[in-house]
């Protein structure tokens, strides 16, 4: 049976305060196992991104657990929580979040440099010629195009060798052949090392490419499916 | 044209205004900084025009009349008596300095004797203890003359009123303590306590004799409504030979006015610097505005707004502001008079009438809008060039690039009117030049080394410790903190490294090295016939004495070459050797501690025409060289001497020196006191005193000077001075410290979203604040050690190059500039930094 990287149980969490204040997750359970490629999906305001960043470790539960690569999240203080990231996960988002004044070589070393790899630049350097933009690597954010810098992103994500990646609507800054294009390095990427995928996304396309899709309304889990991947695969194509 | 550029100006006005109901978020710095710099410049002129108005208003009782003539060591002549009385109410007056012993002779100390007559003061009134008047206490009483002290004088001397002192030959009774004098201030700064005796009291002592130094003051009272300036003039062309000095009561107390004006003018170029420094927060703030803008400005452009026209409305928007900035800081500095007026009229005897100086606020407003001009049009150019598109692209604009052209040069032009201003409103316009040069090379300078460091940064070597690596790269990258960091604390740092250098570098000089080069002692009016017995004295009471005695006469140089003197052709430094009487001497060999620096010394028999020896540096302020002639009054007799050679001397010595030196034979027969120093070795406090005493009980005439007690006193004075000298450099420090707050706290919202992708990727808090101290205390040790460069290479000019004193480093200052540029950029840094560290990612990183 294969290992579960990611566990949540009874997950509760409520954003804002007094007036203001809305229950974003009702009670959440899931469970996702190593290697498994997951979509989430659900209408905007469902609670699916803040799901995302519950299990990124970004955002803290009110009630429940949450258990990523053997680490209880929900006991961590901040700085525990970013060792865990470090270590364990990789992130990928919509609006890409490159240092703007960090060279994409140095973007991607930087996870690699805090985790005190000592040879932090080239590894960057060959993450940076994985994804395709070796001859990019001295130029900044503000130098390349969306589609490159999210690739810089995944870079940056997958340098670590991280057993869970996730990714909130990485092509949702993206047109639609340059999004499909960083859709199969990420995919590509996951199957290569074996790593957890996780991604919320509106593009159904995508959400079907992923073994498992699971449907978020109003802060609740609401459809939990397998996918026929290959046939997937093939309509993404 | 003209009517469609008026309406688009009032257009902009009305955009502008619309543009302000953002509020003035992002601009408290802005405001902060145009405030302090110009409430400092209008305080600064408010309280010196205030002052120098008070003596002007008060001219008549600060003068004790409307016209005083003085003399130096001779009274004045019949006809010329006959003279001044034809002009009004007289009342004469002498001044020396002579030693006042208590009855049993136990003790005694240096006074400033001041001898008046019956009808004084002519002005004002002469505030003693227990209601007396000045005849009641000075006037003979049972055979005793009274007199009148300071109340210092009998904490001196352990006396109180009723008691007996003697000066000279003569005993007197202490009858009243002086509250105040009402022309003290023009009488000058005064080493000793003053002793209030009546002229016949004088003359009893026994104390004026010739070669005495003695003030003879004559105060006159106009009877009928004479014009003081015109009569001033004639009186000097009636008696061109009187050698007098006649002040008016338009310009009672001229050392003082000017001293007032050049601080003053110190102190407001200081300002300026404050002001200039706030200049760089002004253009980081507007930088930061036209940023934060950029969505606005594409929205105008693509609706049809000319680049032109959005920078005009940004400009007046941005002078708005300041303008409010400039009129806070008005009601600020006009308001500091009236707080000052208590405080000073404690210190200097005038009423201190506080009122609103339009000038100094003109000058101040004058000097806050060019500033705020020109640091504000250089970034606000920027904003012409954003494009419409950026409505459309998210892509940083022309980071690190210059304006236009035309913005530089707007720039440019109102700099050069700022300097040019200064210069021209200055007292001494080659010393406000130079401090503005320095203030342009300091920036220059600044803006270099923040290049430099970047450099460095770039180029060091990769190092282990992760957050030292991420501080480094944070110190070289694009966008970073470093250049406006040394700028903004490096001109604040630079100015106060530079007057704390001078400041200390002064008072160790007075109280450090002077007093170790210095005689114990100097001894002034010792008649001809006193010497053997002088000197038979000193070698009984101290062992092993170094006395050097040399022949002293008073004279003025009335020609140089047979011709006129005109102070105008002189350069300041070099005008006191011409005002009033100078000592003179006469020696057959060559003085101590001088060294021939051209010509050759007289045969010691030497006995044909008069020669003279002038000291280098007076000689080249004056024009002379070897062959010219020098005419000197002497005793009322012209002597024309010619030079033979050139001395170079060392004043700091403390030795006897004069600037004339001359043949023995020219003052052959002329009657002349002596001056002597005594080194004696090894003498503590006690073995003085017994000195001053035995000196005292046997020549009660000789005035003994204390050298340690002066130097005391002339270091309380610096020290005051470079307390007040060091407070208005704070001000700058403060505007720069400010201005560092506004640069880090931009900084810190640039790179809160560094930090929160930091800590996405796995950084931890204590990770960061290392980093980030490590940045910040990297870039303040850079900017430091350029502070105390700067601050060495301004201080040795200022303190070697024009005060011709020896300049050393002082290793305390350096360490308290490194730890207080750590502390100011380290804490503001991190305070800022860690609201970023305690920020939740998540809502940072969705709103993106």
């Amino acid at each position: 049976m294969a290992k579960t990287i990611v566990e949540l149980g009874a997950a509760e969490l409520t954003l804002g305060s007094g007036a203001s204040s809305v229950k974003v997750l009702k009670g959440i359970n899931l469970s996702v196992s190593e290697g498994q490629s997951v979509g989430i999906v659900g209408p905007s305001g469902s609670g699916k991104s803040t799901l995302l960043m519950v299990i990124a470790g970004l955002e803290r539960l009110d009630q429940g657990t949450v258990h990523v690569d053997g680490s209880a999240l929900h006991e961590l203080n901040e700085d525990q929580l970013a060792a865990v990231r470090g270590r364990a996960v990789g992130i990928v988002f919509q609006s890409f979040h490159l240092i703007p004044n960090m060279t994409a070589l140095e973007n991607v070393a930087v996870p690699l440099e805090l985790a005190g790899e000592k040879k932090a630049f080239e590894r960057a350097a060959v993450e940076l010629e994985a994804v395709g933009l070796g001859g990019r690597m001295s130029h900044f954010p503000g130098q390349l195009s969306g589609g490159e810098q999210q690739r810089v992103a995944i870079a940056r994500a997958l340098a670590p060798n991280p057993a869970l990646i996730v990714a909130d609507e990485p092509t949702g800054n993206l047109d639609g052949e340059t999004g499909r294009q960083v859709a199969d390095l990420l995919f590509a990427k996951q199957a290569e090392r074996g790593a957890t995928l996780i991604l919320v996304t509106h593009d159904e396309s995508l959400a079907a490419r992923c073994d498992r899709q699971v449907s978020v309304s109003s802060g609740r889990i609401v459809g939990d499916t397998e996918n026929d991947v290959e046939t997937a695969a093939q309509v993404s194509a | 044209m003209s009517t469609a550029s008026s309406q688009n100006f009032a257009l902009a006005v009305r955009l502008a205004l619309r543009e302000l109901r953002g509020g003035l978020s992002g601009f408290y710095i802005f405001i902060a900084c145009v405030v302090i710099g110009t409430a400092a410049i209008a305080g600064v002129s408010s309280v010196s025009l205030m002052m120098t108005e008070s003596i002007q208003s008060e001219g008549r009782t600060i003068l004790g009349a409307d016209l005083r003539f003085e003399v130096d060591n001779r009274d004045i002549t019949d006809a010329e008596r006959e003279y001044i009385s034809s002009l009004g109410k007289v009342s004469g007056g002498v001044n020396l300095r002579t030693m006042a012993r208590t009855a049993d002779e136990s003790d005694q100390t240096l006074v400033e004797l001041r001898a008046v007559d019956d009808v004084y003061p002519l002005f004002g009134s002469l505030d003693l203890s227990s209601n007396l008047t000045a005849s009641a206490a000075l006037s003979e009483k049972d055979g005793i003359y009274g007199a009148a002290v300071a109340q210092i004088f009998l904490d001196r001397l352990s006396l109180s009123l009723g008691d007996r002192i003697k000066v000279g030959n003569a005993e007197f009774e202490l009858r009243a303590i002086i509250n105040s004098e009402p022309d003290a201030l023009s009488e000058g700064f005064g080493f000793a306590p003053r002793l209030l005796i009546s002229r016949q009291g004088v003359d009893e002592a026994g104390l004026i004799r010739p070669g005495s130094i003695v003030e003879y003051s004559y105060r006159v009272q106009f009877q009928t409504g004479l014009d003081v300036e015109a009569v001033a003039e004639e009186a000097k062309l009636a008696f061109p030979d009187a050698g007098w000095s006649v002040r008016t009561s338009n310009n009672a107390a001229p050392s003082l006015t000017s001293n007032i004006e050049r601080f003053s003018q110190f102190l407001t170029l200081v300002g300026l610097t404050a002001l200039i420094v706030g200049g760089v927060g002004v253009a980081n703030a507007v930088r930061a505005f036209i940023d934060g803008k950029r969505n606005v400005i594409a929205t105008f452009k693509s609706v049809g707004a000319s680049s032109g026209f959005v920078v005009q409305i940004y400009l007046i928007q941005v002078m708005l502001i300041a303008i409010g900035g400039i009129l806070a800081g008005l009601v600020v500095g006009a308001a500091i008079p009236f707080a000052a007026a208590g405080a000073l009229s404690a210190i200097l005897p005038i009423s201190t009438g506080a009122e609103i100086y339009p000038a100094a606020l003109g000058q101040a407003a004058l000097f806050g809008i060019l500033v705020a001009f020109v640091f504000a049009v250089a970034p606000l150019g920027r904003a012409g060039e954003v494009p419409a598109t950026a409505l459309f692209r998210q892509q940083s604009f022309s980071d690190g690039k210059l304006a236009r052209w035309p913005y530089l040069l707007a720039s440019g032009l109102a700099l050069a009117l700022l300097c040019l201003l200064a210069v021209v409103l200055a007292e001494d316009r080659r010393i406000a030049a130079v401090f503005l040069l320095g203030v342009g090379g300091a920036f220059l300078v600044l803006i270099v080394v923040g290049r430099v460091v970047q450099a460095i940064a770039k180029r060091a070597p990769t190092v282990r410790s992760t957050p030292l690596r991420l501080a480094i790269g944070n110190i070289h990258r694009p966008g970073a903190l470093t250049p406006s960091v040394v700028l903004s604390l490096g001109l604040g740092l630079a100015l106060l490294v530079t007057l704390a250098q001078i400041d200390t570098n002064l008072r160790r000089e007075i109280s450090g090295n002077l007093p170790e080069r210095a005689p114990n002692f100097f001894f002034v009016d010792i008649q001809s016939a006193e010497v053997d017995g002088f000197r038979t004295l000193i070698n009984e009471v101290t062992s092993d004495p170094d006395l050097q005695m040399v022949p002293m006469l008073r004279g003025r140089i009335t020609a140089l070459n047979g011709g006129e003197i005109n102070e105008q052709n002189v350069p300041p430094e070099g005008r006191w050797v011409l005002r009033g009487d100078r000592g003179i001497t006469y020696s057959a060999t060559i003085p101590q501690n001088a060294k021939l620096t051209a010509g050759e010394w007289w045969p010691e028999d030497y006995q044909g025409e008069p020669l003279v020896s002038f000291t280098a540096d007076e000689a080249t302020d004056l024009g002379l060289g070897i062959g010219d002639s020098v005419s000197v009054s002497v005793l009322g007799r012209t002597i024309t001497a010619k030079i033979a050679n050139l001395r170079e001397v060392e004043w700091e010595s403390l030795s006897i020196n004069f600037v004339m030196v001359f043949s023995p034979s020219t003052f052959a027969g002329a009657p002349h006191s002596w001056l002597a120093t005594l080194n004696a070795p090894g003498a503590d406090a006690e073995k003085e005193g017994e000195i001053l005493r035995a000196v005292t009980q046997a020549f009660p005439t000789i005035t003994s000077v204390r050298v340690k007690e002066a130097i005391e006193i002339a270091d309380r004075l610096v020290g005051q001075i470079g307390t007040a000298i060091r407070a208005a450099a704070a001000i700058a420090l403060i505007s720069s410290v400010l201005v560092l707050a506004g640069a880090l706290a931009a900084g810190n919202r640039a790179r809160s979203h560094d930090a929160v992708v930091l800590k996405t990727l796995g950084a931890t808090r204590k990770t960061l604040i290392s980093a980030y101290s490590w940045e910040y205390g990297l870039i303040g040790l850079a900017t430091a050690i350029f502070a105390l460069a700067f601050g060495a290479v301004a201080s040795w000019y200022v303190l070697n190059q024009i005060m011709g004193l020896p300049s050393t480093f002082v290793p305390e200052i350096a360490l308290t500039t490194i730890i207080a540029a750590l502390i100011v950029t380290i804490g503001i840094g991190l305070a800022g930094t860690w609201r970023i560290l305690g920020q939740k990612a998540a809502p940072i990183l969705r709103e993106q």
